[in-house]
């Protein structure tokens, strides 16, 4: 009798928090905030209650991957389900979390061939996707993150498919031919989950790829690249397909603990492969994500300070006439960047340019400053040198602007 | 028809029948087993007891979850998944299915194999095809807040799909057994439902009889197979939210000692030429009558409930009685049990006429009138078609319908806003 009447006050009860809660139900997921409540932290399963998934996305927007990545960071909880995934993006450049993006990727390239340019979460270096790049990341509870036994895995998928060999070196890379590297790898370790991500060289575009990551000049670590190789040079029988394919089996057959193999049996007890359809209305809160990491704030904006320098020769029919100089006539253009926009400028006239009437100096600094490193800074420039004229009909810069903006304009747009 | 029993089986439930929720078979329609159909009845009574240990199970009397074997689909054999708004309702299907079969020269039933979602390959003179020896059970999984999938009393549904393949001559089965078999089916595909409250993946177990002989006799194969379908909505509504409904008291859907209280697919069939005509005249659904009378029974797939202020003045829910012309719906259970425990409002299983209901009409005392069912939890109802004319419900028009707190209770319990026993959670 108690018992009915209390169920009859707590449903009673229900009903009133069934009218707030259902209001606010949409679950409130990945914004930033991990929702996963009450996990109690130190209850990681024996390796037998442990299944793995396969999923593979059915999107190659980078945005989009890179969105669902941090949507399964932030939401999914794997200590019973370790998922590997495998993506590939339309032509684009990921630089890592705290890259400079000028510094690492040749952006008017970029723009100019439509190329996509995206910052992720994870840290690491600068790599160029495309339809030939096989991305995976593996997802495993922090406590069982372990880099070594995914490569390990690419590795064994490597040689049971395709008769490859390689290994693996101290920097985590794997190398075939003891000198081509083949794959880049990042990694994001937070409270509960980590991820590790890799990619997969099989039939990439090489010469879009040096010129999509050709370095700027500048006073910081030059770069030693590794010689890279398409899989797909190794061995013609490697596509993405067959590569994801076998790599995902062999991730199926191996215990989630331990590197040795399960054989068909092991498989026979996993969930398998999955297609998965990165949208909102599957994964709610994914719009969110996606949006955040297509803003200029966060892709160029997020840069940390960094100074770019060069100096241009002034061409001698610019400077005055019948004068002899000692030094060569250099003009020295030095800016500072800081979140993506030029904040301080300077500019080292050489006396003959100074001498044969260029005064634009000051205009040219007030209007760079504040706008993005950007064609936008640019256009600015020339708009403010234009203006200077006052006697009213000369609308056009005169020489000495013209190769004072055109210097500008190297120092923007060219590497 | 010889009705399929094996020694085990019996010795069990005549053991046990005190506590278990079985139909008695009885010559009277109108009379039941009291414990199945009482709404006092509490909800963990509902589940099967654990008083005497279950007998070994072999194949004569059920399949085994331990003999389950999974073949997972390569990458080639997977669907691409659609969009969440184009789902609809069992249009799209998963990546695998279950399938069991029965052959009683190879001992009874065979080992469960879970495998890539595939055609049938089916004997043209298979019984199912030609006498209707069929049977099914629709059921929901759902993905709750808590990221944990849940199933809404899936117990209630394989004691009902036991007693549908009693009737029809098909092999009884332990339960238990398939629940978990589905559970693992559900697990592998468990991708397929949305991370949102917008969808759900529901379960259609099937039993048919596929012995390719033309005797109108008990199948002496058969084969259980599941399929899984993620579905967002069942059908469109007007737009206040509300259906219409046809009556006509001319077509019969289920008769007195007939199957009307079972789920198989030949109570189904003979209703589509029905609902295409009443679609012509603008309505969603049938409304079911029976007897001179014109006893509501059901409208479409779903069990048909009222509103209405009572002789005494108190607000009523009522229901017409299982008396085996109504499928014994497990929303309807449900909505019953949990309605009973509702200090404002009496419930009440009692028998519906159209004269009735237009007069409580009329009168202004009936408040509201909706359909329960799996696929739509629920449903209200706002128009009938009767006799040419169409008979206006005020449902949409109560400000704290009764229809509204069932269905929020319902879903509330189903994705785990509320913990209760009915929601049984599986990974």
């Amino acid at each position: 009798m108690a018992q009915s009447m209390m169920r009859k006050i707590a449903l009673s009860n229900m009903f009133v928090m069934v009218g707030l809660t259902r209001r606010a139900s949409s679950r409130s997921l990945a914004t930033g905030k991990n929702l996963m409540v009450k996990k109690t932290s130190n209850d990681l399963p024996p390796e037998e209650e442990i299944t793995k998934s396969v999923f593979m996305s059915q999107s190659t927007d980078i945005y989009t991957n890179l969105a669902l990545e941090d949507w399964m960071y932030r939401n999914m909880d794997f200590r019973k389900h370790h998922v590997m995934m495998v993506w590939r993006n339309e032509p684009c450049v990921v630089i890592g979390r705290h890259q400079n993006p000028w510094l690492e990727a040749n952006v008017p390239f970029l723009s100019e061939k439509e190329i996509a340019l995206a910052r992720r979460n994870s840290g690491g270096g600068t790599v160029y996707h495309d339809r030939g790049n096989l991305n995976i990341t593996f997802f495993t509870p922090r406590e069982r993150y372990d880099r070594k036994y995914n490569l390990e895995l690419i590795k064994r998928a490597l040689f049971r498919g395709f008769g490859i060999k390689s290994i693996i070196n101290d920097r985590h890379d794997i190398i075939v031919r003891d000198k081509y590297k083949i794959s880049g790898t990042a990694a994001k370790l937070g409270r509960t989950t980590a991820y590790h991500h890799c990619t997969l060289l099989v039939n990439a575009n090489k010469a879009d790829l040096s010129r999509a990551l050709a370095k700027r000049e500048t006073n910081a670590t030059p770069s030693t690249p590794s010689p890279v190789v398409n899989l797909s040079d190794l061995d013609n029988r490697v596509t993405v397909e067959s590569l994801q394919t076998a790599v995902g089996y062999e991730y199926l057959r191996t215990p989630a603990l331990q590197l040795e193999d399960g054989g068909e049996r092991h498989i026979s007890k996993q969930r398998g492969f999955q297609f998965i359809n990165p949208t909102e209305d599957w994964f709610p809160g994914l719009s969110e994500l996606k949006n955040d990491l297509q803003t200029w704030d966060w892709s160029f904006g997020r840069t940390p300070m960094f100074t770019v320098s060069r100096s241009f020769p002034v061409p001698s029919e610019l400077l005055a006439p019948s004068k002899v100089y000692s030094a060569a006539q250099e003009l020295v253009i030095s800016m500072t960047v800081e979140k993506g926009l030029i904040n301080d400028v300077t500019l080292n006239i050489p006396p003959g340019l100074v001498e044969s009437g260029f005064h634009g100096e000051a205009s040219v600094i007030t209007h760079l400053k504040g706008k993005r490193f950007t064609s936008e800074a640019l256009n600015a420039l020339q708009d403010a040198m234009l203006t200077r004229h006052t006697s009213g009909d000369v609308k056009k810069l005169d020489e000495k602007e013209q190769f004072v903006a055109k210097c500008f304009d190297q120092v923007v747009n060219t590497v | 028809m010889p009705i399929r029993r094996s020694k085990v089986l019996v010795k069990w439930i005549y053991e046990n029948q005190h506590k278990i929720q079985a139909v008695r078979y009885c010559s009277s329609l109108l009379r039941y087993k009291e414990l199945e159909e009482s709404p006092q009845i509490e909800p963990e009574a509902v589940t099967a007891p654990q008083t005497t240990p279950r007998p070994q199970i072999t194949p004569e009397f059920s399949f085994k979850y331990d003999d389950l074997q999974v073949r997972l689909a390569a990458p080639y054999q997977l669907q691409p998944k659609p969009e969440a708004n184009e789902l609809g309702f069992g249009k799209y299907f998963t990546d695998h299915m279950l399938k069991i079969n029965y052959f009683k020269e190879l001992g009874g039933w065979q080992k469960p194999e879970i495998i890539p979602f595939e055609n049938l390959s089916i004997h043209p003179a298979a019984k199912a095809l030609h006498y209707a020896i069929q049977l099914f059970e629709g059921l929901k999984a759902y993905r709750g807040v808590d990221d944990k999938i849940r199933l809404f009393r899936p117990d209630l549904n394989m004691q009902r799909m036991n007693l549908a393949a009693q009737r029809s001559g098909l092999p009884m089965f332990d339960g238990e057994e398939l629940i978990k078999c589905l559970v693992r089916l559900i697990q592998i595909d468990q991708e397929w439902v949305p991370h949102s409250e917008s969808s759900t993946l529901y379960l259609r177990p099937t039993l048919i009889g596929t012995e390719p002989t033309f005797g109108v006799m008990e199948p002496d194969s058969a084969m259980l197979f599941a399929i899984l379908s993620p579905v967002s909505a069942y059908y469109k509504t007007r737009s206040d939210g509300a259906v219409s409904i046809y009556a006509d008291p001319n077509v019969v859907r289920a008769f007195p000692g007939g199957v009307g209280n079972k789920k198989v697919g030949s109570n189904y069939g003979p209703t589509i030429a029905v609902t295409s005509r009443a679609a012509k005249l603008g309505h969603q659904q049938v409304l079911w009558l029976f007897g001179p009378d014109k006893e509501l029974t059901e409208v479409g797939a779903m069990n048909i409930f009222i509103v209405y202020i009572n002789e005494q003045g108190d607000k009523q829910l009522s229901t017409p009685p299982l008396n085996g012309l109504i499928l014994p719906g497990v929303t309807r259970r449900s909505i019953l049990e949990l309605a009973s425990q509702w200090e404002d409002l009496t419930v009440k299983e009692e028998v519906i006429t159209m004269e009735r209901l237009i007069e409580l009409n009329s009168k202004g005392r009936l408040l509201e009138m909706f359909g329960a069912g799996t696929a739509v939890v629920v449903t209200p109802i706002s128009n009938v078609g009767y006799l040419e004319e169409n008979i206006p419900i005020p449902t949409m028009k109560q400000s704290q319908p009764v229809f509204q707190r069932l269905k929020d209770t319902l879903l509330a319990i189903q994705y785990g806003h509320i913990d209760h026993p009915y929601a049984k959670i599986i990974s």
